[in-house]
């Protein structure tokens, strides 16, 4: 019903290019409509999701912002303006300064890791003449997990500390010591379940994309390599397959940095317990999410926080879209 | 085509298109789930955290539904309760009647429960004065304590006997034995899968004589002694007497049953638990003491009951509260003793509890009263926080305590001075 | 020396292969570790000495699961399948035009607007997630599936990969249905949602699973048991007290099994349209 009332207008749009523009509010009313009414064609299109980011992404966003220059314990209509002050001290503090090369030490690492993994799992079942389906499957299934399972798995029966403990077990053939892999800080063991649980999460997704990518490479290239002399295996990989991947590397680094940063879920589920977060392996997210909405409810200063964490993930994707040389097209 | 028809039809097309994907939605989503329930009266709805004890859920509902003079319903909230009370009560959404692991200092402050002294005053004297203390701010009671919780030390006499190791009444002794009780396969004690920096807490502090708020109104711990005492701490986790990464944490008692540990800190709640599956072979310890100064300590708090200031039905809210955890005793003994294991909050009841007078439970009953310490009102989440992160460094990363424990003191005593303005 | 090339291709390929099969057989540790669990009893799986797979399978674990009145199993799955459903479809259909008005319809703001939804991409969920309560709990749609669903709908995500790929898309077709006298509603209806299926499915797919493995939001949002998911449910039992894992491995089981048979049956499909995202255009 509804639908054929937008198609009967729209179609009255189209066979009346330049409408017919009567004395009162000439130029306005069309200047509104645009030429063939695309102005209103657009916001047709992009305005019901326009509206539902702004009311529930946007004005959000503003009374985070709003809360960030007041002393908001426990309420969201704070009345007690402190201007800067939550900022000052959210940069004086050691814990989230510390939160913050956590982070940067976080995604040193699982971006290369993650990029690597997922580009040779990708080589290596590309190349396969059987059983491709069953490895592609295999590899990929682990994205129908959710980060609440995944780390159930690993912190409950890979890398808990005790003698049932798969890791233990293993170690234990080994005759090696029993490790509490979570809880021990020398060595920083905890790293190694950390980037596990999001490897075995996300490699298989981005396998897919590099696959798509190496499906795409003309076999062409590959005989004239051949002709040219270039043996198999590395060079051919350094001087061709990797330059023709470059496009989809370049969206696979922009979306790995960008999870990165979103990175909450498995550090939560992971390492807190009931009586709060160790101050090791404490990412941004985590430490504002105890800041604001955890028992201490202070969301002035939470707020404060996130609006700078926000900022630096604003530049970095920036600078790192600049780098790659990503919007020119547009521009 | 006129002006007109090019407004109304822009109007309409607007409308209608943006309408299309939500009404669509909406539709198919249904309406609310709906609250309320049986009963007469106004409809109430009170919140618990989900306790893990069968049949207390059943209980606090059966006691609800017991209420006359209104409709209350019950709901046991699993998860992450104090962030779910915490954002609920930012909103018109939240309970009217709640349990809370306080108020918290910054719940009362931010004018978040309301006032229950006229509720509580009559029999103020009964309730224990431990436990009541945090729930005092300038001369009010913002919540009515519901039972005690305690934590202690449990230890496997048969385990203990093996090793030749006297139960420790010191901290030191506590270090050696945990060392000596320790093999291939079990551990000598568990403090929770973090090495005791969550549920510890100011306990080591008052076992070496110390406070978190000293009289003075400053951190109560700017002393060597405090120090000392957290390196001992550090010497069970270097020394590999601790069991860590467990499955289950400290609060459940299943790692002491299952043999992982010879020695566990655990709560009240547990030793039902415990008996069952142990029989004679366990007994329990305050913590043990520290230095000459220092005397055995247990942690003792209670989870109170509040009322919200967003009520819309504060008054029968708060009618609620008060027949419930101040006129029923009899369900208060019930929800004390039934399920799990708590201390009446109630002097008169732990008087008349007949579970509380023999083995361990009297031993537990007796540790409450002469060693029992409750965290203080003023002791805030950042405090907490702070001091834990800094306990954290000391236990695990072999931190300096002096150098850790001074820059908490300076953070408690800037806290402090927040809290006092206004 | 030819041979000797051969040989070492051969050999290549062999380390190869033996090197896939050890990762595939990593990459499957987590799934047998869940039946292994979850079939077995509490003692097996706390037994000093490792069995590869429990001696009796304890398939009554599964109904114990289902019948445990703290964990309302079967609602939860239900509630997660009409969420998950509701907001694939939903957010598929808002993005999807609103990245077909952004790349197709001339517009002398649609950089802005362009920007504009792209920047959102950067603000992590946690800075706004308060002020969204708030404001969900002032609409009254606390422990609804309105709530639940509505907010989480407007995906920049979503927007941006649509708008990618309606950018690559041949204007040929529209151009002719454009002759036909066809506008950009019945163009875009007609022409363009049937030529691009697989965009449809891939954005779908990732949106489906990130529903349907989504925690914080319904865990606050939906505060009544009878609107809680399977996520929400299965948090239940890490935090309870007494910690069943037999109960808690199988319930993560189940909670999974939906996904992972969808992946199962449909995977041709999904990686098909994985693979033609179009966002390494």
């Amino acid at each position: 019903m509804s639908v054929r009332t937008t198609e009967g207008a729209g179609a009255g749009a189209e066979t009346s290019p330049q409408p017919a523009s009567p004395a009162p509010r000439p130029s306005f009313g069309a200047r509104m409509l645009g030429p063939q009414r695309r102005n209103l064609w657009f916001w047709v299109f992009v305005g019901p999701f326009a509206v539902g980011l702004g009311l529930f992404t946007y004005v959000p966003l503003a009374w985070s912002v709003y809360l960030s220059f007041f002393d908001a314990h426990n309420t969201v209509t704070p009345t007690d303006f402190v201007g800067l002050d939550n900022y000052t001290s959210m940069l004086g503090d050691d814990a989230f300064l510390g939160s913050l090369g956590t982070f940067l030490l976080f995604t040193v690492f699982i971006v290369p890791a993650t990029f690597a993994l997922s580009l040779g799992l990708a080589l290596m079942v590309n190349r396969l003449r059987f059983a491709q389906a069953f490895f592609r499957s295999v590899f990929f299934l682990p994205t129908a997990c959710s980060y609440v399972v995944a780390s159930l798995i690993w912190k409950l029966s890979i890398f808990n500390g005790v003698r049932f403990g798969l890791a233990n077990t293993v170690l234990g053939w080994f005759g090696g010591d029993q490790t509490a892999w979570l809880s021990t800080t020398h060595p920083p063991w905890y790293w190694l379940v950390i980037v596990t649980v999001r490897l075995w999460l996300q490699a298989g997704f981005y396998m897919i994309l590099f696959l798509a990518g190496l499906q795409r490479i003309s076999p062409q290239l590959y005989e004239a390599a051949a002709v040219d002399g270039a043996r198999p295996g590395w060079q051919v990989f350094r001087h061709l397959t990797f330059p023709q991947l470059r496009a989809t590397s370049v969206a696979v680094v922009l979306l790995l940095v960008i999870n990165a940063f979103q990175a909450f879920d498995e550090f939560y589920n992971l390492l807190s317990d009931a009586r709060g977060y160790p101050p090791y392996a404490r990412p941004p997210l985590v430490y504002l999410y105890y800041t604001a909405l955890g028992r201490e409810q202070n969301l002035g200063l939470g707020s404060a926080g996130a609006v700078i964490l926000a900022l630096i993930i604003a530049v970095a994707t920036v600078v790192q879209a600049r780098w790659f040389g990503l919007g020119r097209k547009e521009d | 085509m006129t002006g007109t028809d090019h407004g109304i039809g822009r109007r309409r097309l607007l409308a209608v298109s943006g309408g299309i994907a939500l009404t669509g939605v909406l539709a198919a989503c249904g309406s609310n789930t709906g609250r309320g329930g049986g009963g007469s009266g106004p409809a109430i709805s009170q919140w618990y955290h989900q306790y893990g004890e069968a049949g207390a859920e059943q209980a606090v509902k059966r006691y609800a539904a017991a209420y006359q003079k209104a409709a209350v319903t019950v709901q046991w909230r699993p998860g992450d309760y104090d962030r779910q009370t915490a954002a609920a009560l930012l909103t018109d959404s939240g309970p009217d009647v709640f349990e809370v692991n306080g108020p918290l200092l910054d719940q009362i402050r931010g004018g978040q429960v309301t006032d229950l002294t006229a509720e509580v005053e009559p029999v103020k004297d009964d309730f224990n004065q431990a436990v009541l203390a945090p729930k005092i701010w300038q001369d009010k009671i913002w919540g009515i304590p519901q039972t005690i919780d305690m934590q202690l030390l449990y230890y496997r006499k048969s385990l203990l006997k093996d090793a030749g190791v006297e139960p420790p009444q010191s901290l030191d002794e506590l270090v050696d034995a945990a060392k000596k009780l320790t093999t291939k396969n079990v551990k000598g004690l568990f403090l929770g899968n973090d090495g005791g920096v969550g549920v510890l807490g100011g306990t080591p502090l008052f076992a070496a004589g110390l406070s978190l708020i000293g009289d003075d109104g400053k951190a109560g711990f700017d002393d060597p002694a405090a120090a000392r005492a957290l390196g001992k701490i550090h010497q069970l986790y270097a020394d590999r007497s601790l069991l860590l990464g467990a499955p289950t944490d400290w609060s459940d008692p299943s790692a002491f049953i299952q043999g992982l540990t010879a020695m566990q800190w655990s709560g009240l709640w547990a030793l039902p638990q415990v008996k069952k599956a142990l029989g004679d072979d366990f007994g329990v310890l305050p913590f043990p003491k520290d230095g000459s100064g220092g005397k055995p300590s247990v942690p003792v708090g209670a989870y109170g009951a509040a009322v919200s200031a967003r009520s819309k039905r504060m008054a029968e809210a708060k009618a609620y509260a008060k027949w419930l955890w101040v006129d029923r005793t009899d369900y208060q003994q019930d929800f004390a003793l039934s399920y799990g294991f708590h201390i009446p909050a109630r002097i008169s009841l732990a008087k008349k509890a007949e579970q509380l007078r023999t083995g361990p439970a009297a031993d537990a009953v007796r540790f409450a009263t002469e060693y029992g310490y409750a965290e203080p009102l003023l002791w805030t989440t950042a405090d907490r926080t702070a001091y834990q992160d800094a306990l954290s460094r000391i236990i695990k990363d072999g931190a300096h305590p002096e150098t850790e424990l001074k820059s908490v003191i300076r953070q408690v005593n800037a806290e402090l001075q927040r809290v006092k303005k206004k | 020396m030819h041979d000797a090339h051969d040989a070492l291709t051969r050999a290549g390929r062999a380390l190869r292969i033996v090197l896939l099969i050890a990762l595939a057989l990593l990459f499957l540790i987590p799934f047998y570790l869940l039946v292994r669990n979850g079939l077995a009893t509490e003692q097996d799986i706390t037994a000093p000495d490792w069995t590869f797979f429990p001696h009796d399978l304890q398939w009554s674990n599964l109904t114990e699961v289902f019948r445990d009145p703290n964990l309302p199993m079967g609602r939860a799955l239900l509630n997660s399948t009409l969420i998950a459903v509701a907001t694939t479809v939903g957010t598929v259909l808002l993005a999807s035009l609103a990245g077909y008005g952004l790349a197709r319809i001339p517009y002398r703001h649609s950089g802005i607007v362009f920007y504009a939804i792209l920047g959102t991409l950067m603000v992590p969920a946690a800075v706004t997630f308060v002020p969204s309560f708030v404001l969900v709990s002032s609409l009254g749609w606390i422990s609804t599936l309105r709530g639940l669903v509505i907010p989480t709908l407007f995906s920049a995500f979503a927007c941006f990969i649509f708008r990618q790929y309606f950018l690559g898309f041949p204007k040929e077709l529209e151009d002719a249905a454009r002759v036909d006298g066809l506008g950009y509603w019945r163009t875009y209806w007609r022409i363009v949602v049937p030529n691009a299926r697989p965009v449809f499915a891939a954005v779908g797919t990732i949106v489906f699973i990130g529903a349907w493995n989504a925690f914080l939001w319904p865990l606050v949002i939906g505060q009544d048991q009878e609107s809680w998911t399977v996520q929400v449910a299965l948090s239940t039992f890490t935090t309870a007290q007494n910690l069943n894992l037999h109960e808690l491995f199988v319930a993560a089981a189940v909670s999974i099994a939906p996904l992972v048979l969808v992946f199962l049956l449909l995977q041709r499909y999904i990686v098909a349209g994985v693979e033609r995202t179009g966002i390494d255009d």
